[in-house]
């Protein structure tokens, strides 16, 4: 029993040994084997139990044990003294030391996030829809009639007569109100799809987060200082803003907003094509024809809808040029945010 | 569209406003100016010169030396027009000036050893016009040193407006001139004809039939006998030339006028090239071939609405003429068709035929079907004016199923429910009038009004509000600044992968955005896919089936700058049919699902005075993997199976399985993939299908007191025969453990030829350690060395150590 114990000891001493980096280490092995209440010492406490025909043999063994793991503390202990404190004299504290790189989520995604966070403030839930989408969804149930040269506003990939990449995330607002009732206040963020030439302008693809109140007392004034709140936070405060009539066919009235353009503070240049004002969204009061197709009372609610490209948005704010470098990924450009 | 201001300023009387004005109400009102072209400001700097002299420029044949008299000082000039000559009134630009051309400034040049101070400008240097075959050569009287936008009456504002596609009436000059009467509160003056009819009645020279009532409801001309077809008088060109048009001759110039003024497309026939003199608009019964009047065959569809003759068809209605019967100049007698067209047939022809004109486009968003008359009455005043032709008695006019206008009616409490405010009755009554609204009854409540037909647009209340807000102007409706906000549930339905996006990012994963459009070898690696019906390029004609393709393409690009080492993430959807040869035509006939895509290549640690460099390998995925799962909870709850082989993308890969089906599958990439996308390193990715991660149950956090008792640990080594994995002995320590037995770990392994042949030592830690109490030494020691006899039994393995 004893002479097993001597041999998994010995083995256990050689592993932890090993295991030894610095003098700290070698403290601690030095308490579990070698001090007075380490394994090795109290192994010879045992010794006095064994019989008399074993203890010779087993004497013998657990004295090599106690020189093995002795010397081999001592030598250790004097390698691992020289080398520390030579070190702690001379030790160059200029070196660099090694950075940890931290990932990042993509331009969209942040640009996204604060805009999130600003509707959440404002009592906005978070709702997603498919990008594959039903020529219904996506068109029809938002007040484009089949041959309305509204269509072309919207260059569109198809899959088949009834099933395309979805244009804009409108659709997600036919979705939410197809199954729950009034009050609704959400945002619905994803990709859409457009069949325009790529070009530094342009993108097959690109982000939109849709706006969606739908309640009693809806009015365009409401729909307004919600906007104008959402620009101020996430452009600054104090910007001028406009909103100009415009046409969207699931919104009626429908606007744009524009605001100063904070490169040369409405004064007009390159980016704001001189006009002084950048277009940044679009909106306007939900057209009664679609909440006919999710039947709703339209005499009774009334709501107030708005789009946004993060694309742009993220240009904007960060001098942009091309839209092509968000999707190029270029892991130079992907470590700059 | 393209407006003249001055053009403008004929309907409504805005004499003392200023341009600027007039943009920003009409930016204001939804008639977004787009581009402004100011000739008063272009123009400013040329003035009208004389060429006293002209020699030849001694050192170039083709250059001429011209003294130019400029009123104020006599300049040396070189040009190289051939045209120029001595005793010409010329345009000139001084020093300084900017050409509109190519948007450069006029300096003192030496050309050929010889200094010109000065341009003799030609007409497309000034952009008015195409002609570059010599310079503009002006007329007598003008005095030298009048300004060029006096002597050529250059003072117009032209704008380019995006007029959207629910407003026709504003195609033309009349329609945005009837929005600014409205905006500035003034008289919409449309100019009256007064025509001077011969006596021969316009029924013994032609007759008009009307085949298709459905696409063609009305059909009205004028005929002119004994024209004289000429250029047109210069107003006339200028007004054509300021909106980009190119003047042919002076009856399709006044066409073109009217259409821009009224709204209403034109189309004037020489009458005498149709058979019979007679027209018949009917739709084609078969396939049919045409040529029109840009001298293309035109394959037409069955059911084409056609201008027809007695024998065979003379226009694509609505769209565009034929060669066989268009004015020529020798054309004498016409007749000038002016009709309305049922919108979606238009449309529809235009869209097949891939073919858009200015007068389609107008009738497939709407003209005003009550105007037809009168435009072709004004059209027929003028061309008798310009061309001397008589004006034959009367007019053509079908129309037997009048389109009425209709009514609606508006509640000024719903005005104010929408808006949010009160506009007063007066104003409205107002703005709807200047509109062209009739107002048939209006009390404290309500008014009711009558649409002009010129506004398809308009239907409803909805639609009324919306006029009423926008000549009101948005900027009077107030920004309320405080909001209700609901109690209900909230949802957020991105909060998922939201988390997902914080975790690869803490590490050290760069988020990538692909396009989902791919070519069809990429998306048919795995699934069944998805085809556009509408593709850009080949390159982008499919939907993508897995985020790895999208992801290979930005190391590859990567690589090629010179950045190899990359840890990148992408979420997104991938699409797949339910099989090879499903049809979509349902919701349940694909999937999109949500994938998370995790990829690590290149080096894991660079080379630098403290640390070595280090490559990704497998079990640097199988981590990344691992410490994802802990993070979302879901470390224990799911199973792996590992698999050396033949995968679509993989050779060494593994699956993390939730209930015995696959949820996430990842490993190194197959060299032949890597190729496709000619990579030369080895990378390694996982795949999480996101959709069914988010539903696995998350059991929930529970708190637990730090442990109050001290661990113990012990821990061995063994050698095994090479066969034995890890997985194995792992499992069988944690299944032999007692309660007890907390952890195990695998802190070495090697194989050499110390231990013999196929043989490999694994070295492990335990953990045993108790949350009630201190364990003693006795019971640990039982537990290990009985580990030790089983595992020694079990593996036939060998303690090591001694
Ligand atoms: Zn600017």
């Amino acid at each position: 029993m004893l002479s097993e114990r001597i041999q998994i000891i010995s083995s256990e001493f050689g592993i932890d040994i090993s295991k030894v980096k610095d003098l700290k280490d070698l403290e601690n092995l030095r308490l579990k084997y070698l001090s007075r209440n380490g394994i090795i010492p109290l192994l010879f406490e045992d010794l006095k139990s064994a019989s008399k025909e074993e203890k010779p043999l087993l004497g013998k063994s657990l004295n090599e044990l106690r020189n093995y793991a002795t010397n081999q503390f001592d030598s250790l202990k004097e390698n691992l003294e020289i080398s520390s404190s030579a070190k702690e004299d001379k030790i160059d504290l200029t070196l660099p030391g090694i950075i940890k790189t931290l990932g990042s989520k993509h331009l969209l995604t942040q640009t996204l996030d604060e805009i999130k966070s600003i509707f959440k403030g404002l009592g906005f839930s978070i709702l997603e829809g498919p990008e594959l989408e039903s020529d219904y969804n996506n068109f029809e149930a938002l007040n484009f009639p089949g041959d309305h040269p509204a269509r072309d506003m919207q260059d569109t990939f198809f899959i088949n007569k009834e099933f395309l990449l979805r244009t804009h995330t409108s659709p997600v607002q036919i979705r939410v109100m197809s199954s729950q009732k009034p009050p609704v206040r959400a945002i619905m963020p994803g990709r859409v799809y457009r069949n325009e030439a790529v070009s530094s302008r342009s993108y097959c693809m690109f982000h939109q987060v849709e706006g969606l109140y739908v309640d009693t007392d809806v009015t365009f004034a409401e729909l307004k200082g919600t906007l104008v709140s959402f620009a101020q936070q996430f452009y600054g405060e104090g910007l001028n803003y406009r909103f100009r009539p415009s046409y969207f066919p699931f919104t009626e009235p429908s606007a744009e907003m524009d605001i100063t353009c904070y490169l040369c503070h409405g004064k007009g240049c390159k980016v704001c094509k001189q006009t002084g004002w950048l277009e940044i969204l679009g909106c306007g009061m939900v057209d009664p024809n679609v909440f006919g197709y999710v039947n709703y009372d339209s005499e009774k609610y009334t709501g107030y809808a708005f789009g946004m490209g993060i694309e742009r948005t993220a240009m904007l704010k960060y001098g942009i040029t091309d839209i092509r470098v968000f999707f190029e990924n270029d892991i130079r450009f992907l470590k700059q945010f | 569209m393209k407006i003249s201001i001055n053009w403008l300023k004929e309907y409504v009387n805005l004499q003392n406003v200023t341009s600027e004005e007039i943009i920003s109400k009409l930016n204001m009102c939804g008639l977004e100016v787009e581009d402004e072209v100011n000739q008063n400001e272009i123009y400013k700097d040329f003035i009208v010169a004389y060429v006293k002299e002209k020699k030849k420029h001694p050192n170039a044949d083709k250059l001429s030396l011209c003294k130019v008299d400029t009123g104020k000082e006599e300049l040396e000039v070189i040009c190289g027009a051939p045209n120029v000559d001595a005793g010409q009134k010329v345009v000139f630009a001084p020093v300084g000036t900017l050409i509109p051309k190519g948007n450069f400034r006029i300096t003192k040049a030496k050309i050929r050893g010889i200094e010109s101070s000065g341009m003799i400008c030609a007409e497309d240097e000034l952009e008015l016009g195409d002609d570059h075959s010599g310079i503009m050569i002006l007329d007598d009287s003008l005095a030298q040193g009048t300004p060029i936008t006096k002597a050529l009456k250059l003072d117009d504002v032209l704008l380019e407006i995006a007029i959207t596609p629910n407003r026709p009436d504003a195609l033309s000059h009349i329609g945005v001139a009837r929005d600014l009467a409205a905006l500035f509160n003034v008289e919409l003056e449309i100019p009256r004809i007064i025509l001077n009819e011969s006596s021969t009645n316009i029924d013994t020279l032609a007759s008009v039939e009307i085949d298709d009532l459905i696409n063609c409801p009305r059909y009205s001309a004028k005929v002119l006998t004994g024209v004289n077809v000429k250029e047109s008088p210069e107003w006339l060109k200028k007004r054509l030339t300021n909106l980009g048009l190119r003047p042919i001759n002076n009856i399709v110039d006044v066409t073109n006028y009217i259409m821009y003024e009224t709204g209403q497309p034109l189309h004037a026939f020489d009458l005498d090239k149709l058979k019979s003199k007679k027209i018949i608009v009917k739709s084609t019964k078969s396939e049919t071939s045409f040529i029109t009047l840009d001298s293309k065959e035109r394959k037409l569809q069955p059911g084409t609405l056609m201008i027809c003759d007695d024998q065979e068809p003379v226009a694509i209605a609505g769209i565009m003429g034929g060669e066989n019967s268009e004015i020529s100049n020798s054309t004498k007698n016409i007749l000038i068709e002016s009709a309305y067209f049922n919108t979606s047939s238009i449309r529809k022809t235009s869209k097949t035929l891939g073919l858009s004109t200015d007068a389609s486009y107008r009738f497939e968003r709407g003209i005003d079907p009550e105007g037809t008359l009168n435009s072709a009455e004004r059209a027929a005043h003028l061309i008798s004016e310009l061309s001397g032709g008589e004006v034959a008695k009367g007019f053509i006019d079908v129309y037997p199923n009048k389109i009425e206008r209709k009514l609606a009616d508006l509640r000024f409490s719903r005005l104010e429910k929408i808006l949010g405010y009160i506009i007063e009755g007066e104003a409205v009554y107002a703005i709807l009038s200047k509109l062209g609204f009739e107002i048939k009854y209006q009390s404290d409540e309500k008014l009711t009004c009558a649409i002009p037909t010129f506004r398809p647009d308009i239907e409803r209340e909805i639609d009324l509000i919306e006029e009423i807000a926008r000549i009101n102007g948005y900027e009077n409706i107030p920004t309320v600044n405080k909001i209700n906000i609901l109690l209900g549930e909230k949802k957020d339905e991105s909060k998922f992968t939201d988390e997902l996006r914080n975790i690869a990012t803490s590490l050290g994963f760069f988020e990538m955005i692909n396009n989902p459009l791919q070519s069809e070898k990429t998306a048919s690696l795995i699934g069944n896919k998805i085809s556009v019906l509408n593709p850009q390029s080949a390159d982008m004609a499919y939907l993508r089936t897995s985020l790895i393709p999208g992801a290979l393409s930005v190391v590859s690009k990567n690589i090629n700058v010179g950045e190899k080492d990359m840890s990148l993430f992408e979420i997104g959807n991938v699409f797949s049919k339910r099989g090879t040869e499903v049809d979509i035509k349902s919701f349940t006939d694909f999937y999109e699902q949500q994938k998370l895509l995790l990829l690590i290549t290149g080096r894991s640690s660079n080379k630098g005075w403290n640390s070595s460099e280090k490559f990704y390998n497998f079990y640097d995925i199988k981590s990344f993997v691992e410490s994802f799962l802990a993070k979302i909870s879901l470390d224990n709850v799911l199973e792996d199976s590992y698999y050396h082989g033949d995968d679509r993308f993989f050779d060494l890969y593994f699956t993390k399985n939730y209930l015995k089906s696959v949820i996430g599958k990842g490993g190194r990439l197959k060299k032949e993939i890597l190729k496709h996308f000619d990579i030369d390193y080895s990378v390694f990715c996982f795949e999480f299908d996101i959709d069914v991660l988010k539903k696995i149950p998350l059991k929930s956090k529970r708190y637990l007191e730090p442990l109050k008792y001290p661990k113990v640990t012990r821990d061995f080594a063994f050698v095994f025969d090479s066969s034995v994995n890890y997985e194995e002995v792992l499992t069988f320590i944690r299944k032999s453990g007692s309660k007890l037995l907390k952890s195990v770990s695998l802190f070495d392994l090697f194989e050499n030829e110390s231990i013999g042949a196929n043989r490999k030592s694994m070295a492990f830690t335990l953990e045993f350690f108790s949350v009630e109490r201190t364990l003693n030494e006795d019971e640990v020691e039982k537990e290990f060395l009985g580990l030790i006899n089983s595992i020694t039994k079990k593996f036939d393995a060998k303690l090591r150590g001694n």
